[in-house]
């Protein structure tokens, strides 16, 4: 059995009476393997957040199954760690007591073991200088990179992200993704991560996962290293392979969004054409 | 007495929304009833005296109270109990070391803000349910013309509501730093 497998999973919710029950995700199945790093990659609203909510468990599937490590996902817990879009820092407690607070509830480990743990990510996300400062007097990127280092500190067995750096200016946000690899290849954690921005996910991605909007079902697959080898820096983003993927994967994008948006003309259409 | 009373509620009716939605229309209801009104039915229950006067506090600032703190507990972002969720919290740790954490700050403004009206409604509950205090005492100088004495009174009240104002706005800047 792989490290995640997720199988089947739909996932409907419930409209009024005028618009009848949203679909967004239809019988979506695929595996991860340990220390991956996936990303979810689709147009706002497609449902991949959702789809990323369900397997850390905060979201209930109508249909499908996921099991992590053997387990079956019933409900949120420490081994899915999650990074939200919005900042989650807490506005009561300075920066290092945010990222302590990731082991809070962890009884694997003494204290001076959390101690030693909050130092040490502290020090992973670069906010040394700012340790004892109140989350209001600081940017929001690095609000961004204390809810990651306190998701860490959890020790989570899955990192799940969702856009966590959609907030962010292009430079800190180039930052930020190399950082990430960095982790990646460090923790040897598996990551899902959700996206709209092409570039972004070809630069990070070991597999990109493609949605289509409403109800989500993957579109394509994309193996990155099929297509990119060697390290991945910053150089990455300037090389020949790397355009060519993600002009290939913005162009089928493109495709598909306007495939979608005709069907969905048409179905508007039709009642009308019928009554005249 | 009402915030014990009242906050407990409140985490109560936001937990659980069935709760809420049972609650929130008897709080209403109460909540428009003028306090003065019930005054009467208080002294036939708790006759003249301290019971008299904490009854009709109660009655005046718990359901004011609990709709306020309800809107207090809503405020807090939903991320932020998902996020306990996924850092393995269980439901009782995020209610106490999140969610009241998180309003703390604008239940304690609250607080402040009701206190100010639990001054005119005690001068009310002493007037007419009480034997003693700065209300009996102004409306005892009132029956022998007494202005200054009515007039030392009032300032009195003001006085003392001023300096319990400071002193939570004190505790609102000492403990609550990083606003």
């Amino acid at each position: 059995m792989p490290f995640l497998r997720i199988d089947g999973v739909s996932k409907t919710f419930g409209g009024d009476v005028r618009h009848g029950d949203v679909h967004v995700i239809d019988n979506v199945s695929m595996d991860i393997q340990a220390g991956e790093f996936v990303v979810y990659l689709g147009p706002s609203g497609c449902g991949k957040t959702t789809l990323m909510r369900i397997v850390g468990g905060l979201e209930t599937a109508n249909s499908g199954t996921i099991h992590l490590d053997g387990a079956k996902v019933t409900g949120p817990d420490r081994k899915k760690g999650m990074v939200f879009q919005a900042y989650t820092s807490f506005p009561w407690l300075t920066v290092v007591e945010n990222i302590r607070f990731g082991t809070r509830y962890r009884d694997d480990i003494s204290k001076a073991e959390k101690d030693e743990i909050s130092r040490h990510y502290l020090e992973l996300v670069g906010l040394k200088d700012f340790a004892n400062y109140y989350v209001n007097r600081i940017s929001g990127g690095m609000r961004q990179r204390i809810a990651i280092a306190r998701t860490l500190a959890a020790a989570p067995d899955i990192l799940l992200m969702d856009e966590p750096f959609g907030a962010l200016d292009a430079q800190t946000r180039e930052f930020f993704q190399y950082q990430l690899l960095e982790i990646n290849r460090e923790e040897r954690k598996a990551i899902i991560f959700v996206t709209h921005d092409v570039e972004e996910a070809v630069y990070l991605a070991d597999r990109i996962f493609m949605f289509l909007a409403r109800p989500a079902t993957i579109i394509e697959k994309v193996q990155v290293a099929d297509h990119i080898t060697g390290e991945r820096d910053i150089t990455v983003k300037e090389t020949e392979a790397f355009f060519h993927l993600r002009n290939h994967i913005r162009d089928l994008m493109r495709d598909e969004g306007r495939r979608n948006e005709e069907m969905a003309e048409r179905a508007l259409m039709t009642p009308e054409e019928g009554g005249k | 007495m009402s915030a014990v009373t009242a906050i407990p509620v409140d985490i109560w009716m936001s937990s659980y929304r069935a709760v809420g939605t049972l609650i929130e229309p008897i709080v209403d209801f109460i909540r428009y009833l003028p306090v003065p009104a019930l005054v009467p039915l208080l002294i036939i229950w708790f006759g003249i005296g301290e019971t008299s006067k904490i009854a009709v506090l109660w009655m005046g600032t718990f359901f004011q109270l609990v709709l306020l703190i309800a809107d207090d507990a809503k405020r807090v972002p939903r991320e932020f109990v998902e996020t306990g969720f996924t850092l393995g919290a269980r439901s009782g740790q995020i209610t106490w070391h999140i969610v009241f954490r998180s309003m703390l700050p604008s239940v304690i403004d609250n607080l402040r803000i009701t206190l100010g009206w639990c001054w005119t409604y005690i001068i009310i509950a002493e007037i007419v349910a009480a034997n003693a205090g700065i209300g009996h005492a102004i409306w005892s100088a009132r029956r022998f013309v007494m202005t200054p004495e009515v007039m030392a009174g009032i300032l009195t009240v003001g006085i003392i509501g001023l300096v319990t104002d400071q002193a939570i706005r004190f505790v609102h800047r000492r403990y609550f730093r990083y606003l």
